[in-house]
């Protein structure tokens, strides 16, 4: 039972990037996004015993996630959800101990850059921003695990990340962001 | 020229770092979901979440309108009307067959309900989140799918 316990924290340690990207790809707020993030691997303790292919737990997360998250959004609770980055925009809270990694002076630059690039990234369109922001998970996801995620097809996958990172790159150049 | 493939991994690289400094995993979230585990070696036979008035209702929602929600166990089927206003939940649920039970709702707040001799069982001011509803029968402990309300 110990090697268990230590097996399921090495799994909640690497896939909880992607279920927290999957949450925010959806626009959840901080509060119900940290629910749902609760609920999905509640959910995956209560069904480890069954699900048969370990290399599956990570798109059958996405997929769970995911559901979760159209349904929290389809309740129509009062979310404060909005388009405006600001809202995701967390430079004037206490720094996260990420943060306080990179506060000498000369990372302020980089730190300004990476600010700016997460402001841009916020000026893309609903649909860009949801495939951006699972793909920012860490370690990147699969293509399959992107699919179940997001309820796209596979080989839809490719084109649309293309055509949002070349978006980017000229919201970028436009701003003058290198 | 760049490959432009190699750029596009740049920027993917570049887009992480920003994710994980101005929009990381919330502290403490982490530690909740290692604590799932614990959860999961409770003997209990699990009621899967049957059907969920929110897959059904397209453009039928909103506030003040119930959520009904069945979870099915091979033992006994749960019921349960969920009406959410002001950030807490009114919960009306049924147990089939009908029979009395202990009625524990894990979740951001604790609480116990009792279920009648017709399995009946109500509570009020359920929080709002993560919730799993764990029915203790006389011979065993039936607990449902997590779900978000």
């Amino acid at each position: 039972m110990e090697g268990d316990a230590a097996a399921w924290k090495a799994l909640v340690e690497g896939l909880s990037p992607l279920v927290w990207s999957v949450v925010r790809a959806h626009r959840l707020n901080e509060a119900d996004g940290l629910e749902v993030y609760q609920t999905a691997w509640f959910r995956l303790a209560q069904h480890l015993r069954r699900i048969r292919e370990p290399d599956r737990v990570a798109a059958w997360l996405a997929s769970t996630t995911r559901h979760e998250c159209l349904k929290v959004l389809k309740a129509a609770r009062p979310l404060p959800l909005s388009d405006n980055p600001q809202v995701f925009d967390r430079l004037s809270d206490e720094p996260t101990p990420e943060e306080a990694v990179i506060e000498s002076e000369e990372a302020a630059l980089d730190r300004e850059r990476l600010h700016r690039l997460w402001q841009a990234f916020h000026e893309l369109g609903e649909r860009c921003q949801r495939l951006l922001r699972l793909l920012m998970a860490s370690p990147p996801p699969s293509y399959l695990e992107v699919a179940a995620a997001l309820g796209l097809a596979v080989g839809s996958i490719g084109p649309i990340r293309q055509r949002c990172l070349r978006q980017l790159r000229t919201l970028l150049a436009e701003r003058g962001v290198r | 020229m760049k490959d432009e493939e190699w750029e596009n991994q740049e920027l993917e690289n570049q887009l992480r770092r920003a994710a994980e400094i101005f929009d990381p995993l919330p502290s403490g979230a982490l530690q909740s979901a290692i604590d799932a585990y614990a959860l999961h070696t409770l003997e209990a036979e699990l009621a899967e979440l049957a059907f969920d008035s929110l897959e059904r209702a397209a453009g039928v929602r909103g506030p003040g309108r119930p959520r009904l929600l069945t979870f099915r166990s091979p033992p006994v089927t749960i019921e349960l009307e969920i009406s959410v206003s002001g950030g807490t939940g009114h919960i009306i649920g049924r147990l089939l067959p009908p029979q009395p039970a202990r009625i524990e709702i894990h979740g951001r707040r604790p609480m116990v309900l009792t279920a009648d001799p017709l399995g009946r069982f109500s509570g009020e001011h359920l929080p709002t989140g993560a919730f799993s509803l764990r029915c203790r029968l006389p011979s065993l402990v039936v607990a449902t799918e997590w779900i978000t309300i």
